[in-house]
């Protein structure tokens, strides 16, 4: 029995083929999760009523709006700010993919499957990054179009074209996959829904917000080191404001702190049971 | 299917079931039994109590160490209950976090089933769960804000201007907030019920209560915005406890508290037909 079972460990599955089977599996599993449809229509949805509610309000409001508020008007991260709710969707998604799995115990049966565990995590998190990243591309490419065209003259408003601006489209996209991936590995690390989504909105928002109230410079410093802060920057246009990082130190920022969530779920994710 | 299943056994449970103060008095026992037993009704009031006490004592006294250096355009804008309330803006999580895991709980684990199976009642179910909810946010609530009152302007007390209870429009907006909070834990509860998951459910409070606001308060302030934008339920709450002075956009905590009272009703009459109509 063991000596067939060794034979048959060594004469069989390739490292290529265990790798395109795990993908497989991970691929059926994130597509049959059962709100994931809705949570990529529910982001869609916010993205582009926010992108036609937020430019619409700013044209018709551009004559009221005093000098220095339309010189800091930033058009592209106006067209995109709905983001900042469409975040809390993807980032949900990131956890209930991982932490949907250990509620059903299904994830008992994964592991039993594929024993290294790395690897199914790693795979688990390149489809989801994946089917995020082009979906999120996507969508911000279509907000910042429905954006631009409601932005007439007078108000500011840019083309595609324009320096900088492909950069911010693109990282909408990009910004929306962090915040997914954070969620997976927050999920990873904490095994139950609730308690992930808690973390991560207390990351996301909790934290920058709390920070905000605090008077003084110590709280700006502190403040582009968080995730949100930080990542945001890549699909602001104009870097004037209180966070002043750059488009892709500030990315860097947030992928750092995917990273971090990520070695920690690598370690943990062996030492653990399920 | 469901729904002609449930007809049924409806009217044919009804003439020979029990009394209905008898079986409200079941209801309530039973939800008490779950909501007391739930790690959440400890943790989640546990978190709201250090967190908003917390942060309200944190912001005064960086308040009290930067005032030496503060302009003066800063010491005359300085008000001293809005500062110490400013936690309320993330402390409202906690209270819709806690009132929507009084339900979506039950349907993680599928208690839900049983809990409808005992009790076909369904209105009855939600009107105990409304019931016990208030019971529980209600006190944890004033706890909460006159903890943080009293901590927050004992720290100011001495060194920068402060109120006291006694002082004219302090009580009405320490009410205001305690009501704000109870009101967000009901608000909770039925995106939980129309929710049915966990998942949803928080991200629907976390949206409403902070994210909405975020993304429209800044907008200029056209005539469609001065009809819809202050009547969100966070603008309506800020309505209630933040001092009016310096902004015209607020509605008047009268007419705040009565927006709110009307944002409980609809979406507890939405939670309701929906907890009616839907499968568990």
């Amino acid at each position: 029995m063991s000596a067939s079972a060794g034979t048959a460990r060594y004469a069989g599955a390739s490292l290529e083929t265990r790798f395109l089977a795990t993908a497989r599996s991970e691929w059926i599993k994130f597509r049959s999760v059962r709100s994931g449809p809705a949570v990529l229509l529910s982001a869609a949805v916010i993205l582009m009523a926010g992108a036609w509610l937020i430019c619409n309000g700013y044209r018709d409001g551009w004559a009221t709006m005093s000098p220095a508020s339309r010189a800091s008007f930033d058009p592209v991260f106006m067209s995109l700010r709905a983001i900042e709710g469409a975040q809390l969707f993807v980032g949900a998604l990131g956890v209930i993919t991982v932490t949907g799995e250990y509620t059903s115990g299904l994830i008992r049966g994964t592991f039993i499957a594929t024993p290294q565990r790395a690897q199914v995590i790693a795979l688990k998190a390149v489809i989801f990054a994946a089917v995020v990243w082009a979906w999120c591309t996507l969508l911000s490419f279509a907000a910042f179009f429905i954006g631009q065209s409601l932005l007439s003259s007078p108000a500011k408003h840019v083309a595609i074209g324009d320096p900088g601006v492909l950069t911010a489209v693109f990282g909408g996209g990009l910004y929306l996959t962090a915040v997914g991936l954070l969620g997976l590995f927050t999920g990873v690390l904490l095994r139950r829904t609730t308690g992930a989504l808690a973390v991560l909105f207390g990351i996301l928002l909790v934290m920058p917000e709390a920070l905000g109230l605090l008077p003084g410079q110590l709280s700006e410093h502190l403040g582009e080191f968080l995730p949100a802060n930080g990542g945001e920057e890549i699909f602001h246009l104009l870097h004037g404001g209180a966070y002043t990082l750059g488009p892709w130190p500030g990315f860097a920022v947030d992928a750092a702190w995917v990273a971090a969530a990520a070695a920690a779920a690598f370690v943990l994710v062996r030492r653990r049971d399920a | 299917m469901t729904e002609t299943m449930q007809a049924t056994t409806a009217s044919a449970g009804r003439p020979a079931g029990p009394p209905g103060r008898l079986r409200a008095r079941a209801a309530l026992s039973a939800e008490w039994i779950k909501l007391r037993s739930l790690r959440s009704m400890l943790v989640t009031p546990a978190l709201a109590a250090v967190f908003c006490i917390g942060l309200g004592s944190l912001v005064c006294s960086n308040h009290v160490n930067a005032w030496p250096t503060a302009s003066a355009a800063t010491k005359a804008a300085f008000n001293p209950l809005d500062t110490n309330f400013n936690f309320l803006v993330i402390g409202v999580l906690f209270f819709g976090v806690l009132g929507a895991l009084v339900v979506t709980n039950e349907y993680g684990n599928g208690v839900i089933r049983a809990t409808l199976a005992a009790t076909p009642q369904r209105g009855l179910i939600l009107a105990a769960k409304t019931a016990l909810l208030i019971l529980v946010a209600l006190p944890l609530s004033a706890v909460i804000i006159f903890a943080a009152f009293l901590a927050g302007e004992g720290i100011l007390a001495g060194h920068l201007p402060h109120v006291t209870l006694a002082d004219p429009g302090v009580p009405g907006r320490v009410l205001g907030a305690i009501f704000y909070l109870t009101a967000a834990s009901l608000i909770g509860l039925f995106l939980g019920v129309l929710a049915r998951s966990a998942a949803v459910a928080m991200t629907g409070v976390v949206g409403v209560f902070l994210v909405l606001g975020t993304l429209l308060d800044n907008l200029p302030h056209s005539d469609v915005w001065r009809h819809t934008v202050p009547y969100i339920p966070s603008n309506l709450g800020d309505a209630l406890w933040l001092s009016h002075t310096g902004t015209t956009s607020l509605a008047s905590p009268a007419v705040a508290a009565v927006w709110l009272v009307a944002w409980v009703i609809v979406l507890g009459a939405l939670a309701a037909c929906s907890l009616r109509l839907r499968d568990a």
